[in-house]
């Protein structure tokens, strides 16, 4: 068990370090000068060389990276070129906003989206499933930015219910979790539906039935217990994925997080701030995933860590 | 007792075909097969197919007439008629900011988007169909590193990274399809891998590999061709994915410019107003969810669609 979490932790930690060397390399390959963005358009060259030097970009580009992974072990990945501060600093006080708007959508998610896959799956080529099953289809086709923009003008701007973007009142949070929350619904549901399924027509279903087994025991006990799995991973990757900022929505609702963070800083081509944002938001989502690997066992007592990691 | 009725819907299933052909005259009757859930099932799999191909047509048709058809020049900008609305001055979706033809402007970007769309893919339909069956015939080393690319990938921000290489790189078609690509060939290579998984324990292998073949020809010859037709499925369902990705990086900004702004672009220019002009939002994104609504339905339908073959066989 201990030797599992310890080369798991150890495989996280290369992919990690990795993704940020991959992004190291991009952002240097990449044309474009974050001198330039800093100093603006009308400095010399003699006030953009001071620049260079100030932020390091005039070394060596191995002698940069021996640098950055000098950063990368102490933790502080510089100074922000556009925030004057430190880079982690920044992307620290930007994550609760991102952590409280992914927990709420993936809350709501979960809430509507497995009853609701449930219910498919109960009573299956029903007119209403059909029903259903079109308005998921519709879901997942939806471009989250513009169902954004048109929940915004309609519940903020005809109908002034929610404030239309930013965080002052928990009234923000409820337009970006709904849009979010209608893409997942549908995913997840439609996930929920086929996993039912394929346990309802399983013969331990049919033999328990035949014994007499309660209906609601059959779905929530017998067939969701076996896809509570692949759900309950679902569930977690989208979790992770969120984490790294839904990007779409925070630029819709004007939200302070990650996403809408990480597009200012590529604009402005904020190396530290780039590095430190990717460096967070690996290290979260390899962490969430090692999580929802480590909570298999509590899920089906089969699963022994270590052996069946792939169940 | 309607969950008896219920099969697998993944498709990875062969025996979902129904059996409502034959009934015995004394019990059946027709109403009875007619409510069955195998008809129903047929019915509604038709249904999906006749609404998606419709749906998608609609958009794709005056897409590829987009040269043709009489409509004023997209980049055209007549600052008299700015934000008109919809159905005045011979403009059927109305104007924009610019006094831009809305409907030249989703049309001519839709060519682009399509484009960009079919051609991700097209290569991720490739890479995936290639990695994931190498992946899963050889197994060994092979298996193992394209097994922990696919992990490394699936577990990294996503959006993030392709925002970080097109706001790099710049947004050039190119780029985004590539971009796109790299996006969606974890989805294609993770079902081939399965599926080869299933398809190289089956006896025509061991009979090939006895008669002599290469490894290399069983998986090209044999193979290849037994799981492609489940994957082009998918690779369907992907080109929404694609078209609707493609509108969100352009949205973000990071889409191409030249020749014409996509259907995110126009979006984002819109957003501005509104308030005061609703048409600039809603009807390119009403094209948007036309158009992958259309191609996810096909998908769903094709998937669903009881397999006749086996019968007439």
């Amino acid at each position: 068990m201990t030797n599992y979490i310890l080369k798991r932790l150890g495989q996280g930690l290369l992919t990690v370090f990795l993704t940020v060397s991959t992004v190291f390399i991009l952002i240097r390959m990449a044309p474009g000068d974050p001198a330039v963005s800093y100093a603006g358009p009308l400095a010399t060259s003699d006030q953009l060389a001071a620049v260079r030097e100030q932020f390091g970009l005039d070394k060596p580009l191995l002698e940069q990276y021996w640098i950055f992974i000098q950063q990368l072990i102490t933790g502080n990945l510089g100074q922000s070129y556009s925030f004057q501060a430190p880079a982690m600093q920044v992307v620290f006080e930007r994550m609760p906003y991102t952590l409280t708007l992914a927990t709420s959508a993936i809350l709501l998610t979960a809430v509507v989206a497995i009853p609701l896959g449930v219910w498919m799956s109960r009573r299956p080529d029903t007119g209403r499933e059909f029903g259903v099953n079109v308005l998921t289809i519709a879901g997942q086709s939806m471009p989250d930015f513009w169902t954004g923009i048109m929940l915004l003008t309609g519940f903020a701007v005809l109908v002034p219910i929610f404030p239309a973007s930013g965080f002052a009142t928990w009234g923000g949070l409820v337009l970006p979790t709904v849009t979010i929350a209608i893409l997942q619904i549908a995913l997840i549901s439609r996930m929920v539906r086929r996993e039912m399924t394929a346990n309802f027509a399983a013969p331990y279903l049919t033999v328990a039935r035949s014994r007499g087994v309660r209906s609601s025991l059959l779905t929530w006990r017998y067939a969701m217990g076996n896809s509570a799995i692949p759900v309950f991973t679902a569930l977690g990757t989208r979790f992770a994925a969120m984490l790294n900022g839904v990007v779409v929505v925070e630029v819709v609702f004007a939200w302070p997080g990650v996403g809408s963070l990480i597009v200012r800083a590529l604009e402005t081509r904020d190396y530290p701030l780039i590095q430190a944002t990717v460096l967070i938001t690996a290290l979260l989502a390899v962490g969430v995933q090692l999580l929802i690997d480590l909570a298999y066992p509590l899920l089906d007592p089969r699963v022994r860590l270590g052996k069946a990691a792939t169940a | 007792m309607s969950i008896d009725t219920a099969t697998p819907s993944a498709g990875n299933s062969g025996a979902a075909s129904p059996q409502a052909k034959q009934p015995s005259p004394s019990a059946v009757t027709k109403e009875d097969i007619a409510k069955a859930g195998a008809t129903r099932r047929r019915k509604s799999a038709q249904w999906k197919l006749v609404v998606g191909t419709i749906c998608t047509l609609l958009v794709i048709i005056p897409i590829i007439l987009a040269n043709v058809l009489p409509l004023p020049d997209a980049n055209f900008q007549d600052l008299a008629a700015r934000r008109l609305p919809p159905l005045t001055d011979g403009h059927l979706f109305g104007t924009d900011q610019l006094g831009r033809d809305l409907l030249s402007r989703v049309l001519h970007g839709g060519q682009v988007s399509l484009t960009i769309g079919v051609l991700a893919v097209l290569v991720s339909g490739a890479i995936g169909v290639i990695l994931g069956s190498a992946a899963g015939y050889f197994g060994g080393w092979v298996d193992t590193i394209i097994s922990r690319i696919l992990e490394a990938q699936m577990s990294l921000p996503l959006l993030m990274m392709l925002l970080l290489v097109v706001a790099l790189f710049g947004p050039s078609i190119p780029v985004i399809t590539f971009v796109i690509a790299i996006a969606q060939w974890p989805e294609v290579a993770r079902l081939t891998r399965s599926m080869v998984l299933v398809e190289r324990e089956k006896p025509y292998v061991s009979a090939a590999r006895i008669l002599g073949l290469h490894r290399l020809q069983i998986l090209i010859q044999h193979i290849i061709p037994n799981v492609i037709k489940q994957a082009t499925l998918v690779v369907l369902l992907l080109l929404a994915q694609a078209v609707l990705l493609e509108s969100a990086l352009s949205f973000l900004g990071a889409g191409p410019q030249r020749p014409f702004a996509t259907w995110g672009r126009i979006i984002s220019d819109g957003q501005d107003y509104i308030t005061t002009s609703w048409w600039m939002v809603t009807l390119p994104g009403l094209v948007i969810v036309l158009m992958v609504v259309g191609v996810n339905l096909l998908g769903d339908g094709l998937r669903d669609r009881p397999r006749r073959k086996k019968k007439g066989a």
